[in-house]
């Protein structure tokens, strides 16, 4: 038997000697990292999949309207927008998420039948749309999901719509998706004469101007063309639309009051932990520890419950992502990679739920009277 | 004359705003190497002596000097503990969850230095206390007086100058008071070690080459 005590293992006795509390605590804290990291993963993973979605198309700027919610705009503008010497093509587009079946949402674009954003996709079955049809082409995955193929119809909101074609594009948002004609969507959507937004391939750069120069001038020369119209980079627009915001705020709000009630978990155990060890943070203090070994003895434990917790909460939220990703209602939406950088982040929360849940528990540790400690029952 | 290895002069402590007065002006002298008891009643100060010496505490009025240096000024208290003095309680205070042999090294972990020969050391400071049979044991497994010996090997842990033994047989029976005192004994003069021993029992007092007795706070003899 190893006769040598450690630091570290003298602070592992110490979570261990209540077990079942200890194991509570991780528990809390493993749920609240496992929140964090499926939903704020799936928020991001969705932001990642618009971007991709944008590259794959070739699109450089998105054009909404300047207004808070930027929500649609007149269609009407799409031949001015066209005409711009900077402007190689414009393609209106409306989307919506809308319910395909009571178990299953998806996304769903209308595009027009000769967009350039159809040029990126490879049809794996079937063919294209027409304008002014009720056709529609079906994402691989969705497809899947759905059991449908080229030649079947599929009921939206009501109305039927053949299933002409299965595509295969360049991120889950596609791949999920619904692709229908720009006119039927607006329909559907009662947006008749209005767009979501235009996408913008720029024609090339010219030779010795930087990229990001160009795109900077082009928005200008949008802007100053389309008063009341803003033209927002691909990147910009894949970060700042309103779906990814609202799955940035839901994931961030809903992660953060669980990460609260973890690190209250946490700081509830450590508490109780330096109450009941007062004599024997006495004792330290009697044998000679310093005030700083004390605490960081006490802050010790409070990182091993956080970092422990974390490690579960990864195995948690990466579990339940794997698990989103396999249902019908949210395959569609967004894949279930997970960065390593997310991961490691969600291990820096979780030590520094330890340190901040431990903080005071330390401090009041420490500072004890080593006599008043030693008179402690 | 050498100078004292522990002195204090006018030394006063009182408790609950000055209502409690547990010293009241001690003057004391003693030398490296000396053997002292203090013996007095329950409530006499004997213990806050020991604890002011021990840089447990910080007197309310007065001075404690180690080697000629202030306690708590010119060394500080936390150091003073850790390198300096070890402590033998009535109560053992010994940690639960650690075993015999880790509750030994408890007071090497407040020092920095190589740790690498912390669990051979402890060993051999439980051999020498007759205990290399119940290294494993955790402290609800021993005796008494196997835990007032798990107590003495911890004292002895960062070699201090200082051994201060405040009531060490207060929990043991007779064979066990016996045992320990011929222990201590034994460590002071082995080690050269200065020995205060804190009793109330006469023969462990009235046993030390020097004793002195505390009542209501100050020394009578």
């Amino acid at each position: 038997m190893d006769s040598q005590l450690s630091f570290a293992g003298f602070a592992w006795k110490n979570l261990w000697r209540r077990r079942l509390r200890t194991l509570l605590t991780l528990c809390g804290i493993a749920m609240a990292i496992g929140a964090f990291v499926a939903l704020v993963g799936f928020s991001r993973a969705f932001e990642h999949e618009w971007l991709r979605m944008y590259e794959s198309t070739g699109t450089d700027l998105a054009v909404v309207e300047k207004s808070f919610l930027n929500t649609s705009l007149e269609e009407s503008v799409g031949p001015k927008l066209s005409a711009l010497p900077v402007v190689a093509k414009a393609s209106p587009m409306v989307f919506n998420l809308i319910d395909l079946t009571p178990e299953i949402n998806a996304l769903v674009y209308g595009w027009q039948a000769d967009s350039y954003e159809l040029d990126s996709l490879t049809l794996t079955s079937g063919r294209r749309f027409r304008d002014g049809q009720p056709e529609i082409l079906l994402g691989d995955i969705l497809a899947g999901t759905l059991n449908k193929k080229a030649g079947d119809t599929l009921e939206i909101q009501g109305s039927t719509f053949t299933v002409v074609g299965i595509d295969h594009g360049g991120s889950a948002l596609e791949a999920g998706a619904v692709i229908m004609p720009l006119d039927q969507l607006q329909k559907l959507s009662s947006l008749e004469g209005k767009v979501t937004a235009f996408h913008v391939r720029l024609r090339p750069a010219p030779a010795g101007e930087a990229q990001d120069h160009y795109v900077k001038r082009a928005q200008a020369q949008i802007e100053a063309a389309l008063p009341g119209l803003h033209a927002i980079p691909a990147a910009e627009r894949a970060s700042n639309n309103q779906i990814v915001l609202l799955a940035h705020a839901a994931a961030w709000g809903t992660s953060s009051i669980a990460l609260m009630m973890g690190i209250l978990g946490i700081a509830n155990t450590m508490a109780m932990s330096v109450f009941e060890r007062t004599r024997e943070i006495g004792i330290l203090r009697a044998l000679g520890w310093k005030r700083g070994r004390v605490m960081l003895l006490i802050q010790t434990e409070a990182v091993v419950l956080g970092l422990a917790g974390g490690i579960l909460g990864l195995g948690v939220g990466w579990g339940t992502l794997r698990l989103l990703s396999a249902l019908p209602q949210t395959a569609s939406i967004v894949s279930a990679s997970v960065s390593s950088l997310h991961l490691l982040e969600a291990l820096g929360i979780a030590i520094l739920s330890g340190l901040v849940a431990g903080a005071i528990p330390a401090w009041r540790g420490a500072h004890l009277s080593p006599v008043e400690a030693l008179r402690h029952d | 004359m050498t100078s004292p290895q522990l002195e204090v002069r006018n030394l006063c402590k009182s408790y609950d705003e000055g209502r409690i007065e547990a010293l009241r002006g001690v003057d004391l002298s003693i030398a490296a190497g000396e053997y002292l008891a203090i013996s007095g009643p329950s409530g006499s100060g004997k213990s806050t002596l020991l604890q002011l010496l021990g840089g447990l505490d910080t007197p309310t009025s007065g001075e404690v000097f180690f080697e000629n240096a202030v306690l708590g000024i010119a060394i500080g208290l936390d150091a003073y503990r850790a390198h300096r003095v070890g402590f033998v309680f009535q109560a053992f205070y010994l940690l639960p969850t650690l075993r015999a042999v880790e509750n030994v090294q408890v007071p090497m972990l407040a020092v920095s230095g190589n740790g690498r020969n912390r669990g051979e050391r402890a060993q051999a400071l439980l051999c020498e206390m007759g205990l290399e049979h119940r290294l494993n044991q955790y402290p609800n497994e021993l005796s008494a007086g196997e835990r007032q010996r798990v107590a003495i090997a911890r004292s002895l842990a960062n070699d201090p100058g200082i051994l201060l033994a405040d009531e060490p047989t207060g929990n043991l029976d007779s064979v066990n008071s016996a045992r320990i005192m011929e222990m201590l004994i034994g460590i002071h003069r082995k080690r050269g070690m200065t020995l205060i021993v804190v009793t109330h029992e006469n023969e462990i007092a009235n046993a030390a080459p020097r004793h002195i007795r505390i009542r209501d706070g100050r020394i009578v003899s």
